[in-house]
């Protein structure tokens, strides 16, 4: 919404300049976007009489003008010129803005032009460029376009949905001078909201069908329209506004939207069939062309304004609410014409413009809301303004078809509430000026027992609470002081951002990623994950159209993005969409571990990959193990599933040659685990006052019989006495038989209380040497 | 005995010619000491003198062998100190330090702060229902303040939250007052995408709630929050504004200087207000006041670390991540 500075210094007395007025505003809650120095006409620019127009060649025309004193020649290609219009000229020796340079006498097309005569574009006063600017018959020809078409400062602000009523100059400057406690001249003030005398015959019908959704509805006959452009203040006003001057009788209209905040709308008194007005639903398949020449297919649940169709039925001219019909439009040869000032419920409208897409001046208002009492009034104050502008003669009788607006309940307030609530003091006597100044109703039963009637304008004041806002807003919120409240809550100590998690993976090197949770199908059948099962009706392309279901896809993406890195060691944590929702960890490695770059480097396989998880689950104090088992993702040879305290939690392994050839992402080893991963708490264990024995076996088995097996077939058949087992090497060669691989194991075993005999050891080796052979197992000696 | 066997001692080569010299001189049956030994065959006044100049000879030869040990010693490891030189200007072998997100590194300082003060952590879905999202947020049916946060619906009717309020709805839900909460989140918003505009991003927001919270707690609350992160003396502001949820509602700045252009200025931060008793009652909560403010992480990140584009945060461009490695 903006807000012309010297527009509402017309409105409220003692307006501060624009800066403070803008803090003014942000301090009320109307959000200042910035304040904008809008440039007038150009100096040297003149209104003058176009006396002749004489066509030279395509839509070059010899134009003859009266600038106040001389006869001037210039050349003109606009389509709008006519003889007897006010236009803007820039005689030789102008400097337009564009950066075009000083105007200076030219031929052009055999037309010796002095000077030009300019669109508003030209002008630099608003953007249209399609015609000359037109000025009404009240423009002095002349007279200096600049005196007319003055500069002034906007102030831009975005306002807040339950502000309805501050989508209007009017509504804004009625914070304004409750805040500074001056008053406000009203833009309608010394007209009545009143139907007149309805009983001489106006030609007019209304019909309303659906009053649920049209509560009010007001209609206007004005005769003797002349269909001109607007003086030059109007149109200034409209530029102002952003928005494009047309007609003086769609001038008036929009004018009065921004002025008081209610749309309105006139009609073409020749294009309503027997001067009948209908509002109703839209019939299945209706279709309507608006007057941006849109064609909507309408929706049942549209209320339309209608007029008879000449061959029966009836015939949409107008989506009530949203946008007015291109066949009622008001056109130049129109001398009569039909004001229409309603009101639409919310609700409706809302919907409807959001089926078609349509974000107009009058949906923004109704959709929010607009002051029940406003129709009478405002009517008024078109078909005033019409008299006034365009020789209009208002009919004495307004049509007028209403329910009465229900009363606003009273709200019950105690004023001890705002110190209660926002532990500000504020004078119960100052609460009460506050209130009133915005237009509510006080009305005092006991000390703190008000009841407080909202203005009509005011329809987001519902509670106590709304209330205790306005008192605390009007007063300032820079009154409110910095306290800080006992409470008697201790927070648990949990960690459920996992941070333990990220901390022990950053200190292994691994890089934090964050990626998005849409995806496309095609990426994740790629990455052979689970198909998704979350879909967005309306994503932004199709790349992004469905929920991830695994953190991997987005991570081989990365891969390739960075495939110029030698070395990469990723994570992710975040949430994946299944038939629940999953938080999860996923981890990425390609390349080199520790390296210096100039000597050999260590190997980065998949084993200092499956270190990385070693290392983190021994840093919570958990126990990781993993077991053969194939993924559609992974390297079938090398992929595991992943148990964390004895539940399987996801996979690891190398990545599928296949799915890595599809991404570009190389060669990479990844991990997905499901989260929490949790800590086990530390306990402490009785320290050995035993030393341990050792032995070394060097076993020879199949090589497809899995570490992991070995190891726990030797620490069923050792007893409690072998504390521990690993091994120190594997090899496959020359040294043991084909098919085969040899695993050194170093046993270590201890006794609690005193030292272990050899021959207590060389019993517990012979019982795992006996399980090994029994296994078809042999060793080397 | 003469001045060449000093000479001998003096000039051996190595360790263990010298040892060979000392067993020869002074051994069991080195030459001094069968010497010595030979005293007690003589007549006493010979002895004396014999005697006294044998000692003297002995600890002269005493003396030459440890000079030259030592010196011996000090070659020896002077020649391994050489050998063993290594150009300690080369790099180092090791694994690359690795680095939490940028958004996850200002998240935790955030957190950090909230502990400080007392709050609880908590998280929630980023799968949402109308209700949680927005009903029992105040957010009515077919209300325009429901445009202000473009929605992703899903095609079984569900959303992604499109701010980390849910967590109030979910929390009071859970849980009894008093109590202090503070959610770190993703949330999205079905906008168009630019420099400053991402579909996903994160929020943090802080809920309070007891028997007589007031909005100067809440001023309270963020000016903390702000003297934590910028030091003593911050300035904090609240402004009139509109949440569904809140009432009476403000938006909330914090006086800084800005770290590019070096200008003090307010940093508009966030969204903050007094919990609206609709949200109260949609939880079943009676006779308890409460605060809530939110905003927004990257907001915060980029405009600390001079981040750019907001994409930039979601592409993993490793020359990206990587620059914030080692920072706490």
């Amino acid at each position: 919404m903006r807000v012309p500075y010297g527009w509402l210094g017309e409105l409220v007395a003692g307006l501060p300049p624009v800066e403070e007025t803008a803090d003014l505003l942000a301090g009320l809650g109307l959000g200042v976007e910035a304040i904008l120095r809008v440039p007038g006409a150009p100096q040297g620019v003149r209104v003058v009489a176009v006396l002749a127009v004489e066509p030279v060649a395509g839509a070059l025309q010899r134009v003859e003008i009266d600038d106040g004193g001389q006869r001037r020649t210039v050349a003109c290609a606009a389509p709008n010129v006519r003889v007897g219009m006010r236009a803007a000229y820039a005689p030789p020796g102008t400097r337009l803005p564009g950066g075009q340079g000083v105007l200076e006498v030219r031929e052009v097309g055999g037309v010796r032009s002095e000077g030009m005569l300019c669109s508003p574009r030209e002008l630099g006063i608003f953007e249209h460029a399609a015609g000359l600017l037109a000025l009404g018959d009240d423009a002095p020809v002349g007279a200096e376009l600049a005196e007319l078409w003055p500069a002034d400062d906007v102030i831009e602000l975005e306002l807040t949905p339950n502000r309805a009523d501050a989508f209007s100059l009017l509504g804004v400057a009625r914070d304004v001078a409750a805040k500074l406690g001056t008053a406000l001249r009203h833009p309608a003030a010394g007209l009545e909201a009143a139907v007149g005398d309805p009983s001489i015959a106006d030609g007019l019908e209304v019909r309303v069908a659906d009053p649920e959704r049209c509560p009010r509805f007001s209609l206007r006959r004005v005769d003797g329209v002349r269909v001109g452009p607007s003086p030059a203040w109007l149109q200034r006003r409209l530029a102002l506004l952003g928005l494009r001057p047309r007609n003086v009788v769609v001038d008036v209209t929009n004018l009065v939207t921004f002025e008081l905040g209610q749309p309105s709308h006139a009609y073409d008194l020749e294009a309503l069939e027997g001067g009948v007005l209908e509002v109703r639903r839209a019939a299945p398949g209706e279709r309507l062309i608006t007057l941006n020449d849109d064609e909507l297919e309408l929706d049942p649940e549209d209320l339309v304004i209608a007029t008879p169709d000449p061959e029966g039925g009836s015939r949409a001219i107008g989506l009530a609410g949203v946008i007015g019909g291109r066949d009622d439009s008001v056109r130049v040869a129109t001398t009569s014409v039909a004001v229409e000032v309603a009101s639409f419920a919310p609700i409706g409208v809302r919907r409807t413009g959001k089926r078609h897409k349509l974000v107009t001046d009058a949906r923004i208002r109704f959709e929010r809301g607009v002051d029940p009492a406003l129709p009478l009034l405002a009517n008024a104050r078109v078909t005033a303004l019409l008299a006034q502008l365009a020789g209009g003669r208002p009919h004495p009788g307004v049509r007028w078809v209403a329910d009465p607006a229900p009363a606003a309940p009273a709200i019950a307030f105690r004023p001890s509430q705002v110190g209660f609530l926002v532990d500000v003091e504020v004078a119960a006597e100052a609460q009460r000026r506050h209130l009133e100044r915005l237009g509510c109703g006080v009305d005092v039963e006991a000390p703190d027992r008000w009841r407080v009637t909202p203005p009509t304008w005011r329809a987001d004041l519902e509670l106590e609470v709304d209330l205790v806002e306005e008192v605390a807003r009007l007063h300032g919120y820079e009154h409110i002081g910095s306290t800080h409240p006992q409470l008697a809550f201790v927070p648990p100590a949990t960690d459920p951002t996992h941070r333990r998690l990220r901390e022990r993976l950053v200190g292994a090197g691994m890089v934090e990623a964050i990626g998005y949770v849409f995806t496309g199908a095609d990426d994740l059948a790629r990455a052979r994950v689970p198909e998704a099962r979350v879909r967005l009706s309306e994503p932004q392309g199709i790349e992004r159209a469905v929920l991830r279901t695994s953190l991997l896809p987005g991570l081989l993406g990365v891969a390739r993005l960075n495939r110029d890195a030698a070395r990469l060691a990723l994570f992710e944590v975040g949430h994946v969409f299944l038939d629940d929702e999953e938080e999860r960890l996923g981890l990425l490695w390609r390349g080199h571990g520790a390296a210096s770059g100039w000597r050999p480097p260590q190997g980065h396989d998949v084993y200092a990959a499956k270190g990385v998880l070693e290392s983190l689950a021994e840093g919570l104090g958990a126990n990781l193990t993993m077991r053969p088992a194939g993924f559609e993702d992974l390297h079938p040879g090398v992929s595991a599933e992943v148990a964390w305290e004895g539940a399987p939690v996801g996979r690891f392994g190398r990545l599928h040659p296949e799915v890595a050839a599809a991404w570009g992402c190389g060669d990479v080893v990844v991990a997905e685990l499901r989260l929490p991963l949790e800590a086990r708490p530390p306990r402490l264990r009785e320290l050995p006052r035993q030393p341990f024995a050792e032995r070394d076996l060097a076993v020879v088995l199949p090589v497809d019989v899995a570490y992991a097996e070995l190891a726990a077939r030797c620490a069923a058949a050792a007893g409690p006495r072998l504390v521990e087992s690993f091994p120190f090497d594997v090899y496959q060669g020359p040294q043991v038989q084909p098919g085969h691989k040899s695993v050194a194991l170093r046993f270590r075993f201890r006794h609690p209380d005193r030292a272990l005999t050899d021959a207590e050891v060389d019993a517990d080796m012979g019982a795992i040497m006996a399980a090994l052979r029994d296994a078809g197992y042999a060793w080397r000696t | 005995m003469n001045d060449d066997t000093l000479h001998a001692i003096a000039t051996a080569p190595d360790l263990r010619e010298l040892q060979a010299l000392r067993v020869r001189l002074l051994g069991k049956k080195g030459e001094l000491t069968e010497a010595l030994k030979s005293l007690g065959a003589l007549p006493p006044a010979e002895r004396r003198a014999r005697g006294a100049a044998l000692h003297e000879r002995k600890r002269a030869v005493e003396a030459a062998l440890e000079a030259r040990k030592a010196a011996l010693e000090r070659a020896e490891l002077d020649a391994r100190l050489a050998a063993e030189r290594l150009d300690l200007t080369l790099p180092g072998e090791r694994v690359p330090a690795g680095a939490h997100h940028l958004l996850t590194q200002v998240t935790h300082r955030l957190l950090d702060v909230f502990a400080s003060l007392g709050y609880e952590v908590v998280v929630g879905p980023e799968l949402e229902d109308d209700r949680h999202n927005f009903g029992a947020l105040n957010f009515p049916p077919d209300h325009p303040a429901r445009d202000t946060q473009d929605t992703f619906w899903t095609t079984d009717g569900r959303l992604l939250r499109t701010h980390t309020s849910p967590m109030q709805v979910r929390y009071m839900e859970s849980h009894e007052p008093p109590f202090r909460v503070v959610v770190p989140g993703r949330v999205f918003r079905n906008e168009a995408v630019d420099a400053t505009h991402e579909a996903q991003f994160h929020q943090l927001e802080a809920l309070v709630v007891g028997e007589r919270i007031t909005m100067a707690d809440l001023k309270g609350a963020i000016t903390e929050m702000a003297t934590a992160l910028l030091g003593a003396g911050t300035r904090t502001r609240l402004l009139p504004t509109y949440f569904p949820f809140v009432e009476p509602g403000a938006e909330f700045a914090i006086w800084w200087r800005h770290p590019k252009t070096g200008r003090e200025e307010w940093l508009e931060l966030g969204g903050c207000g007094m919990v609206h008793p609709r949200v109260f009652e949609a939880v079943g909560y009676e006779g308890v006041t409460g605060f809530a403010f939110g905003f927004g992480i990257e907001r915060l990140a980029m405009v600390s670390y001079q981040v750019s584009d907001i994409r930039d945060l979601f592409r993993g461009d490793l020359r990206l991540l990587e620059q914030f490695r080692g920072v706490a």
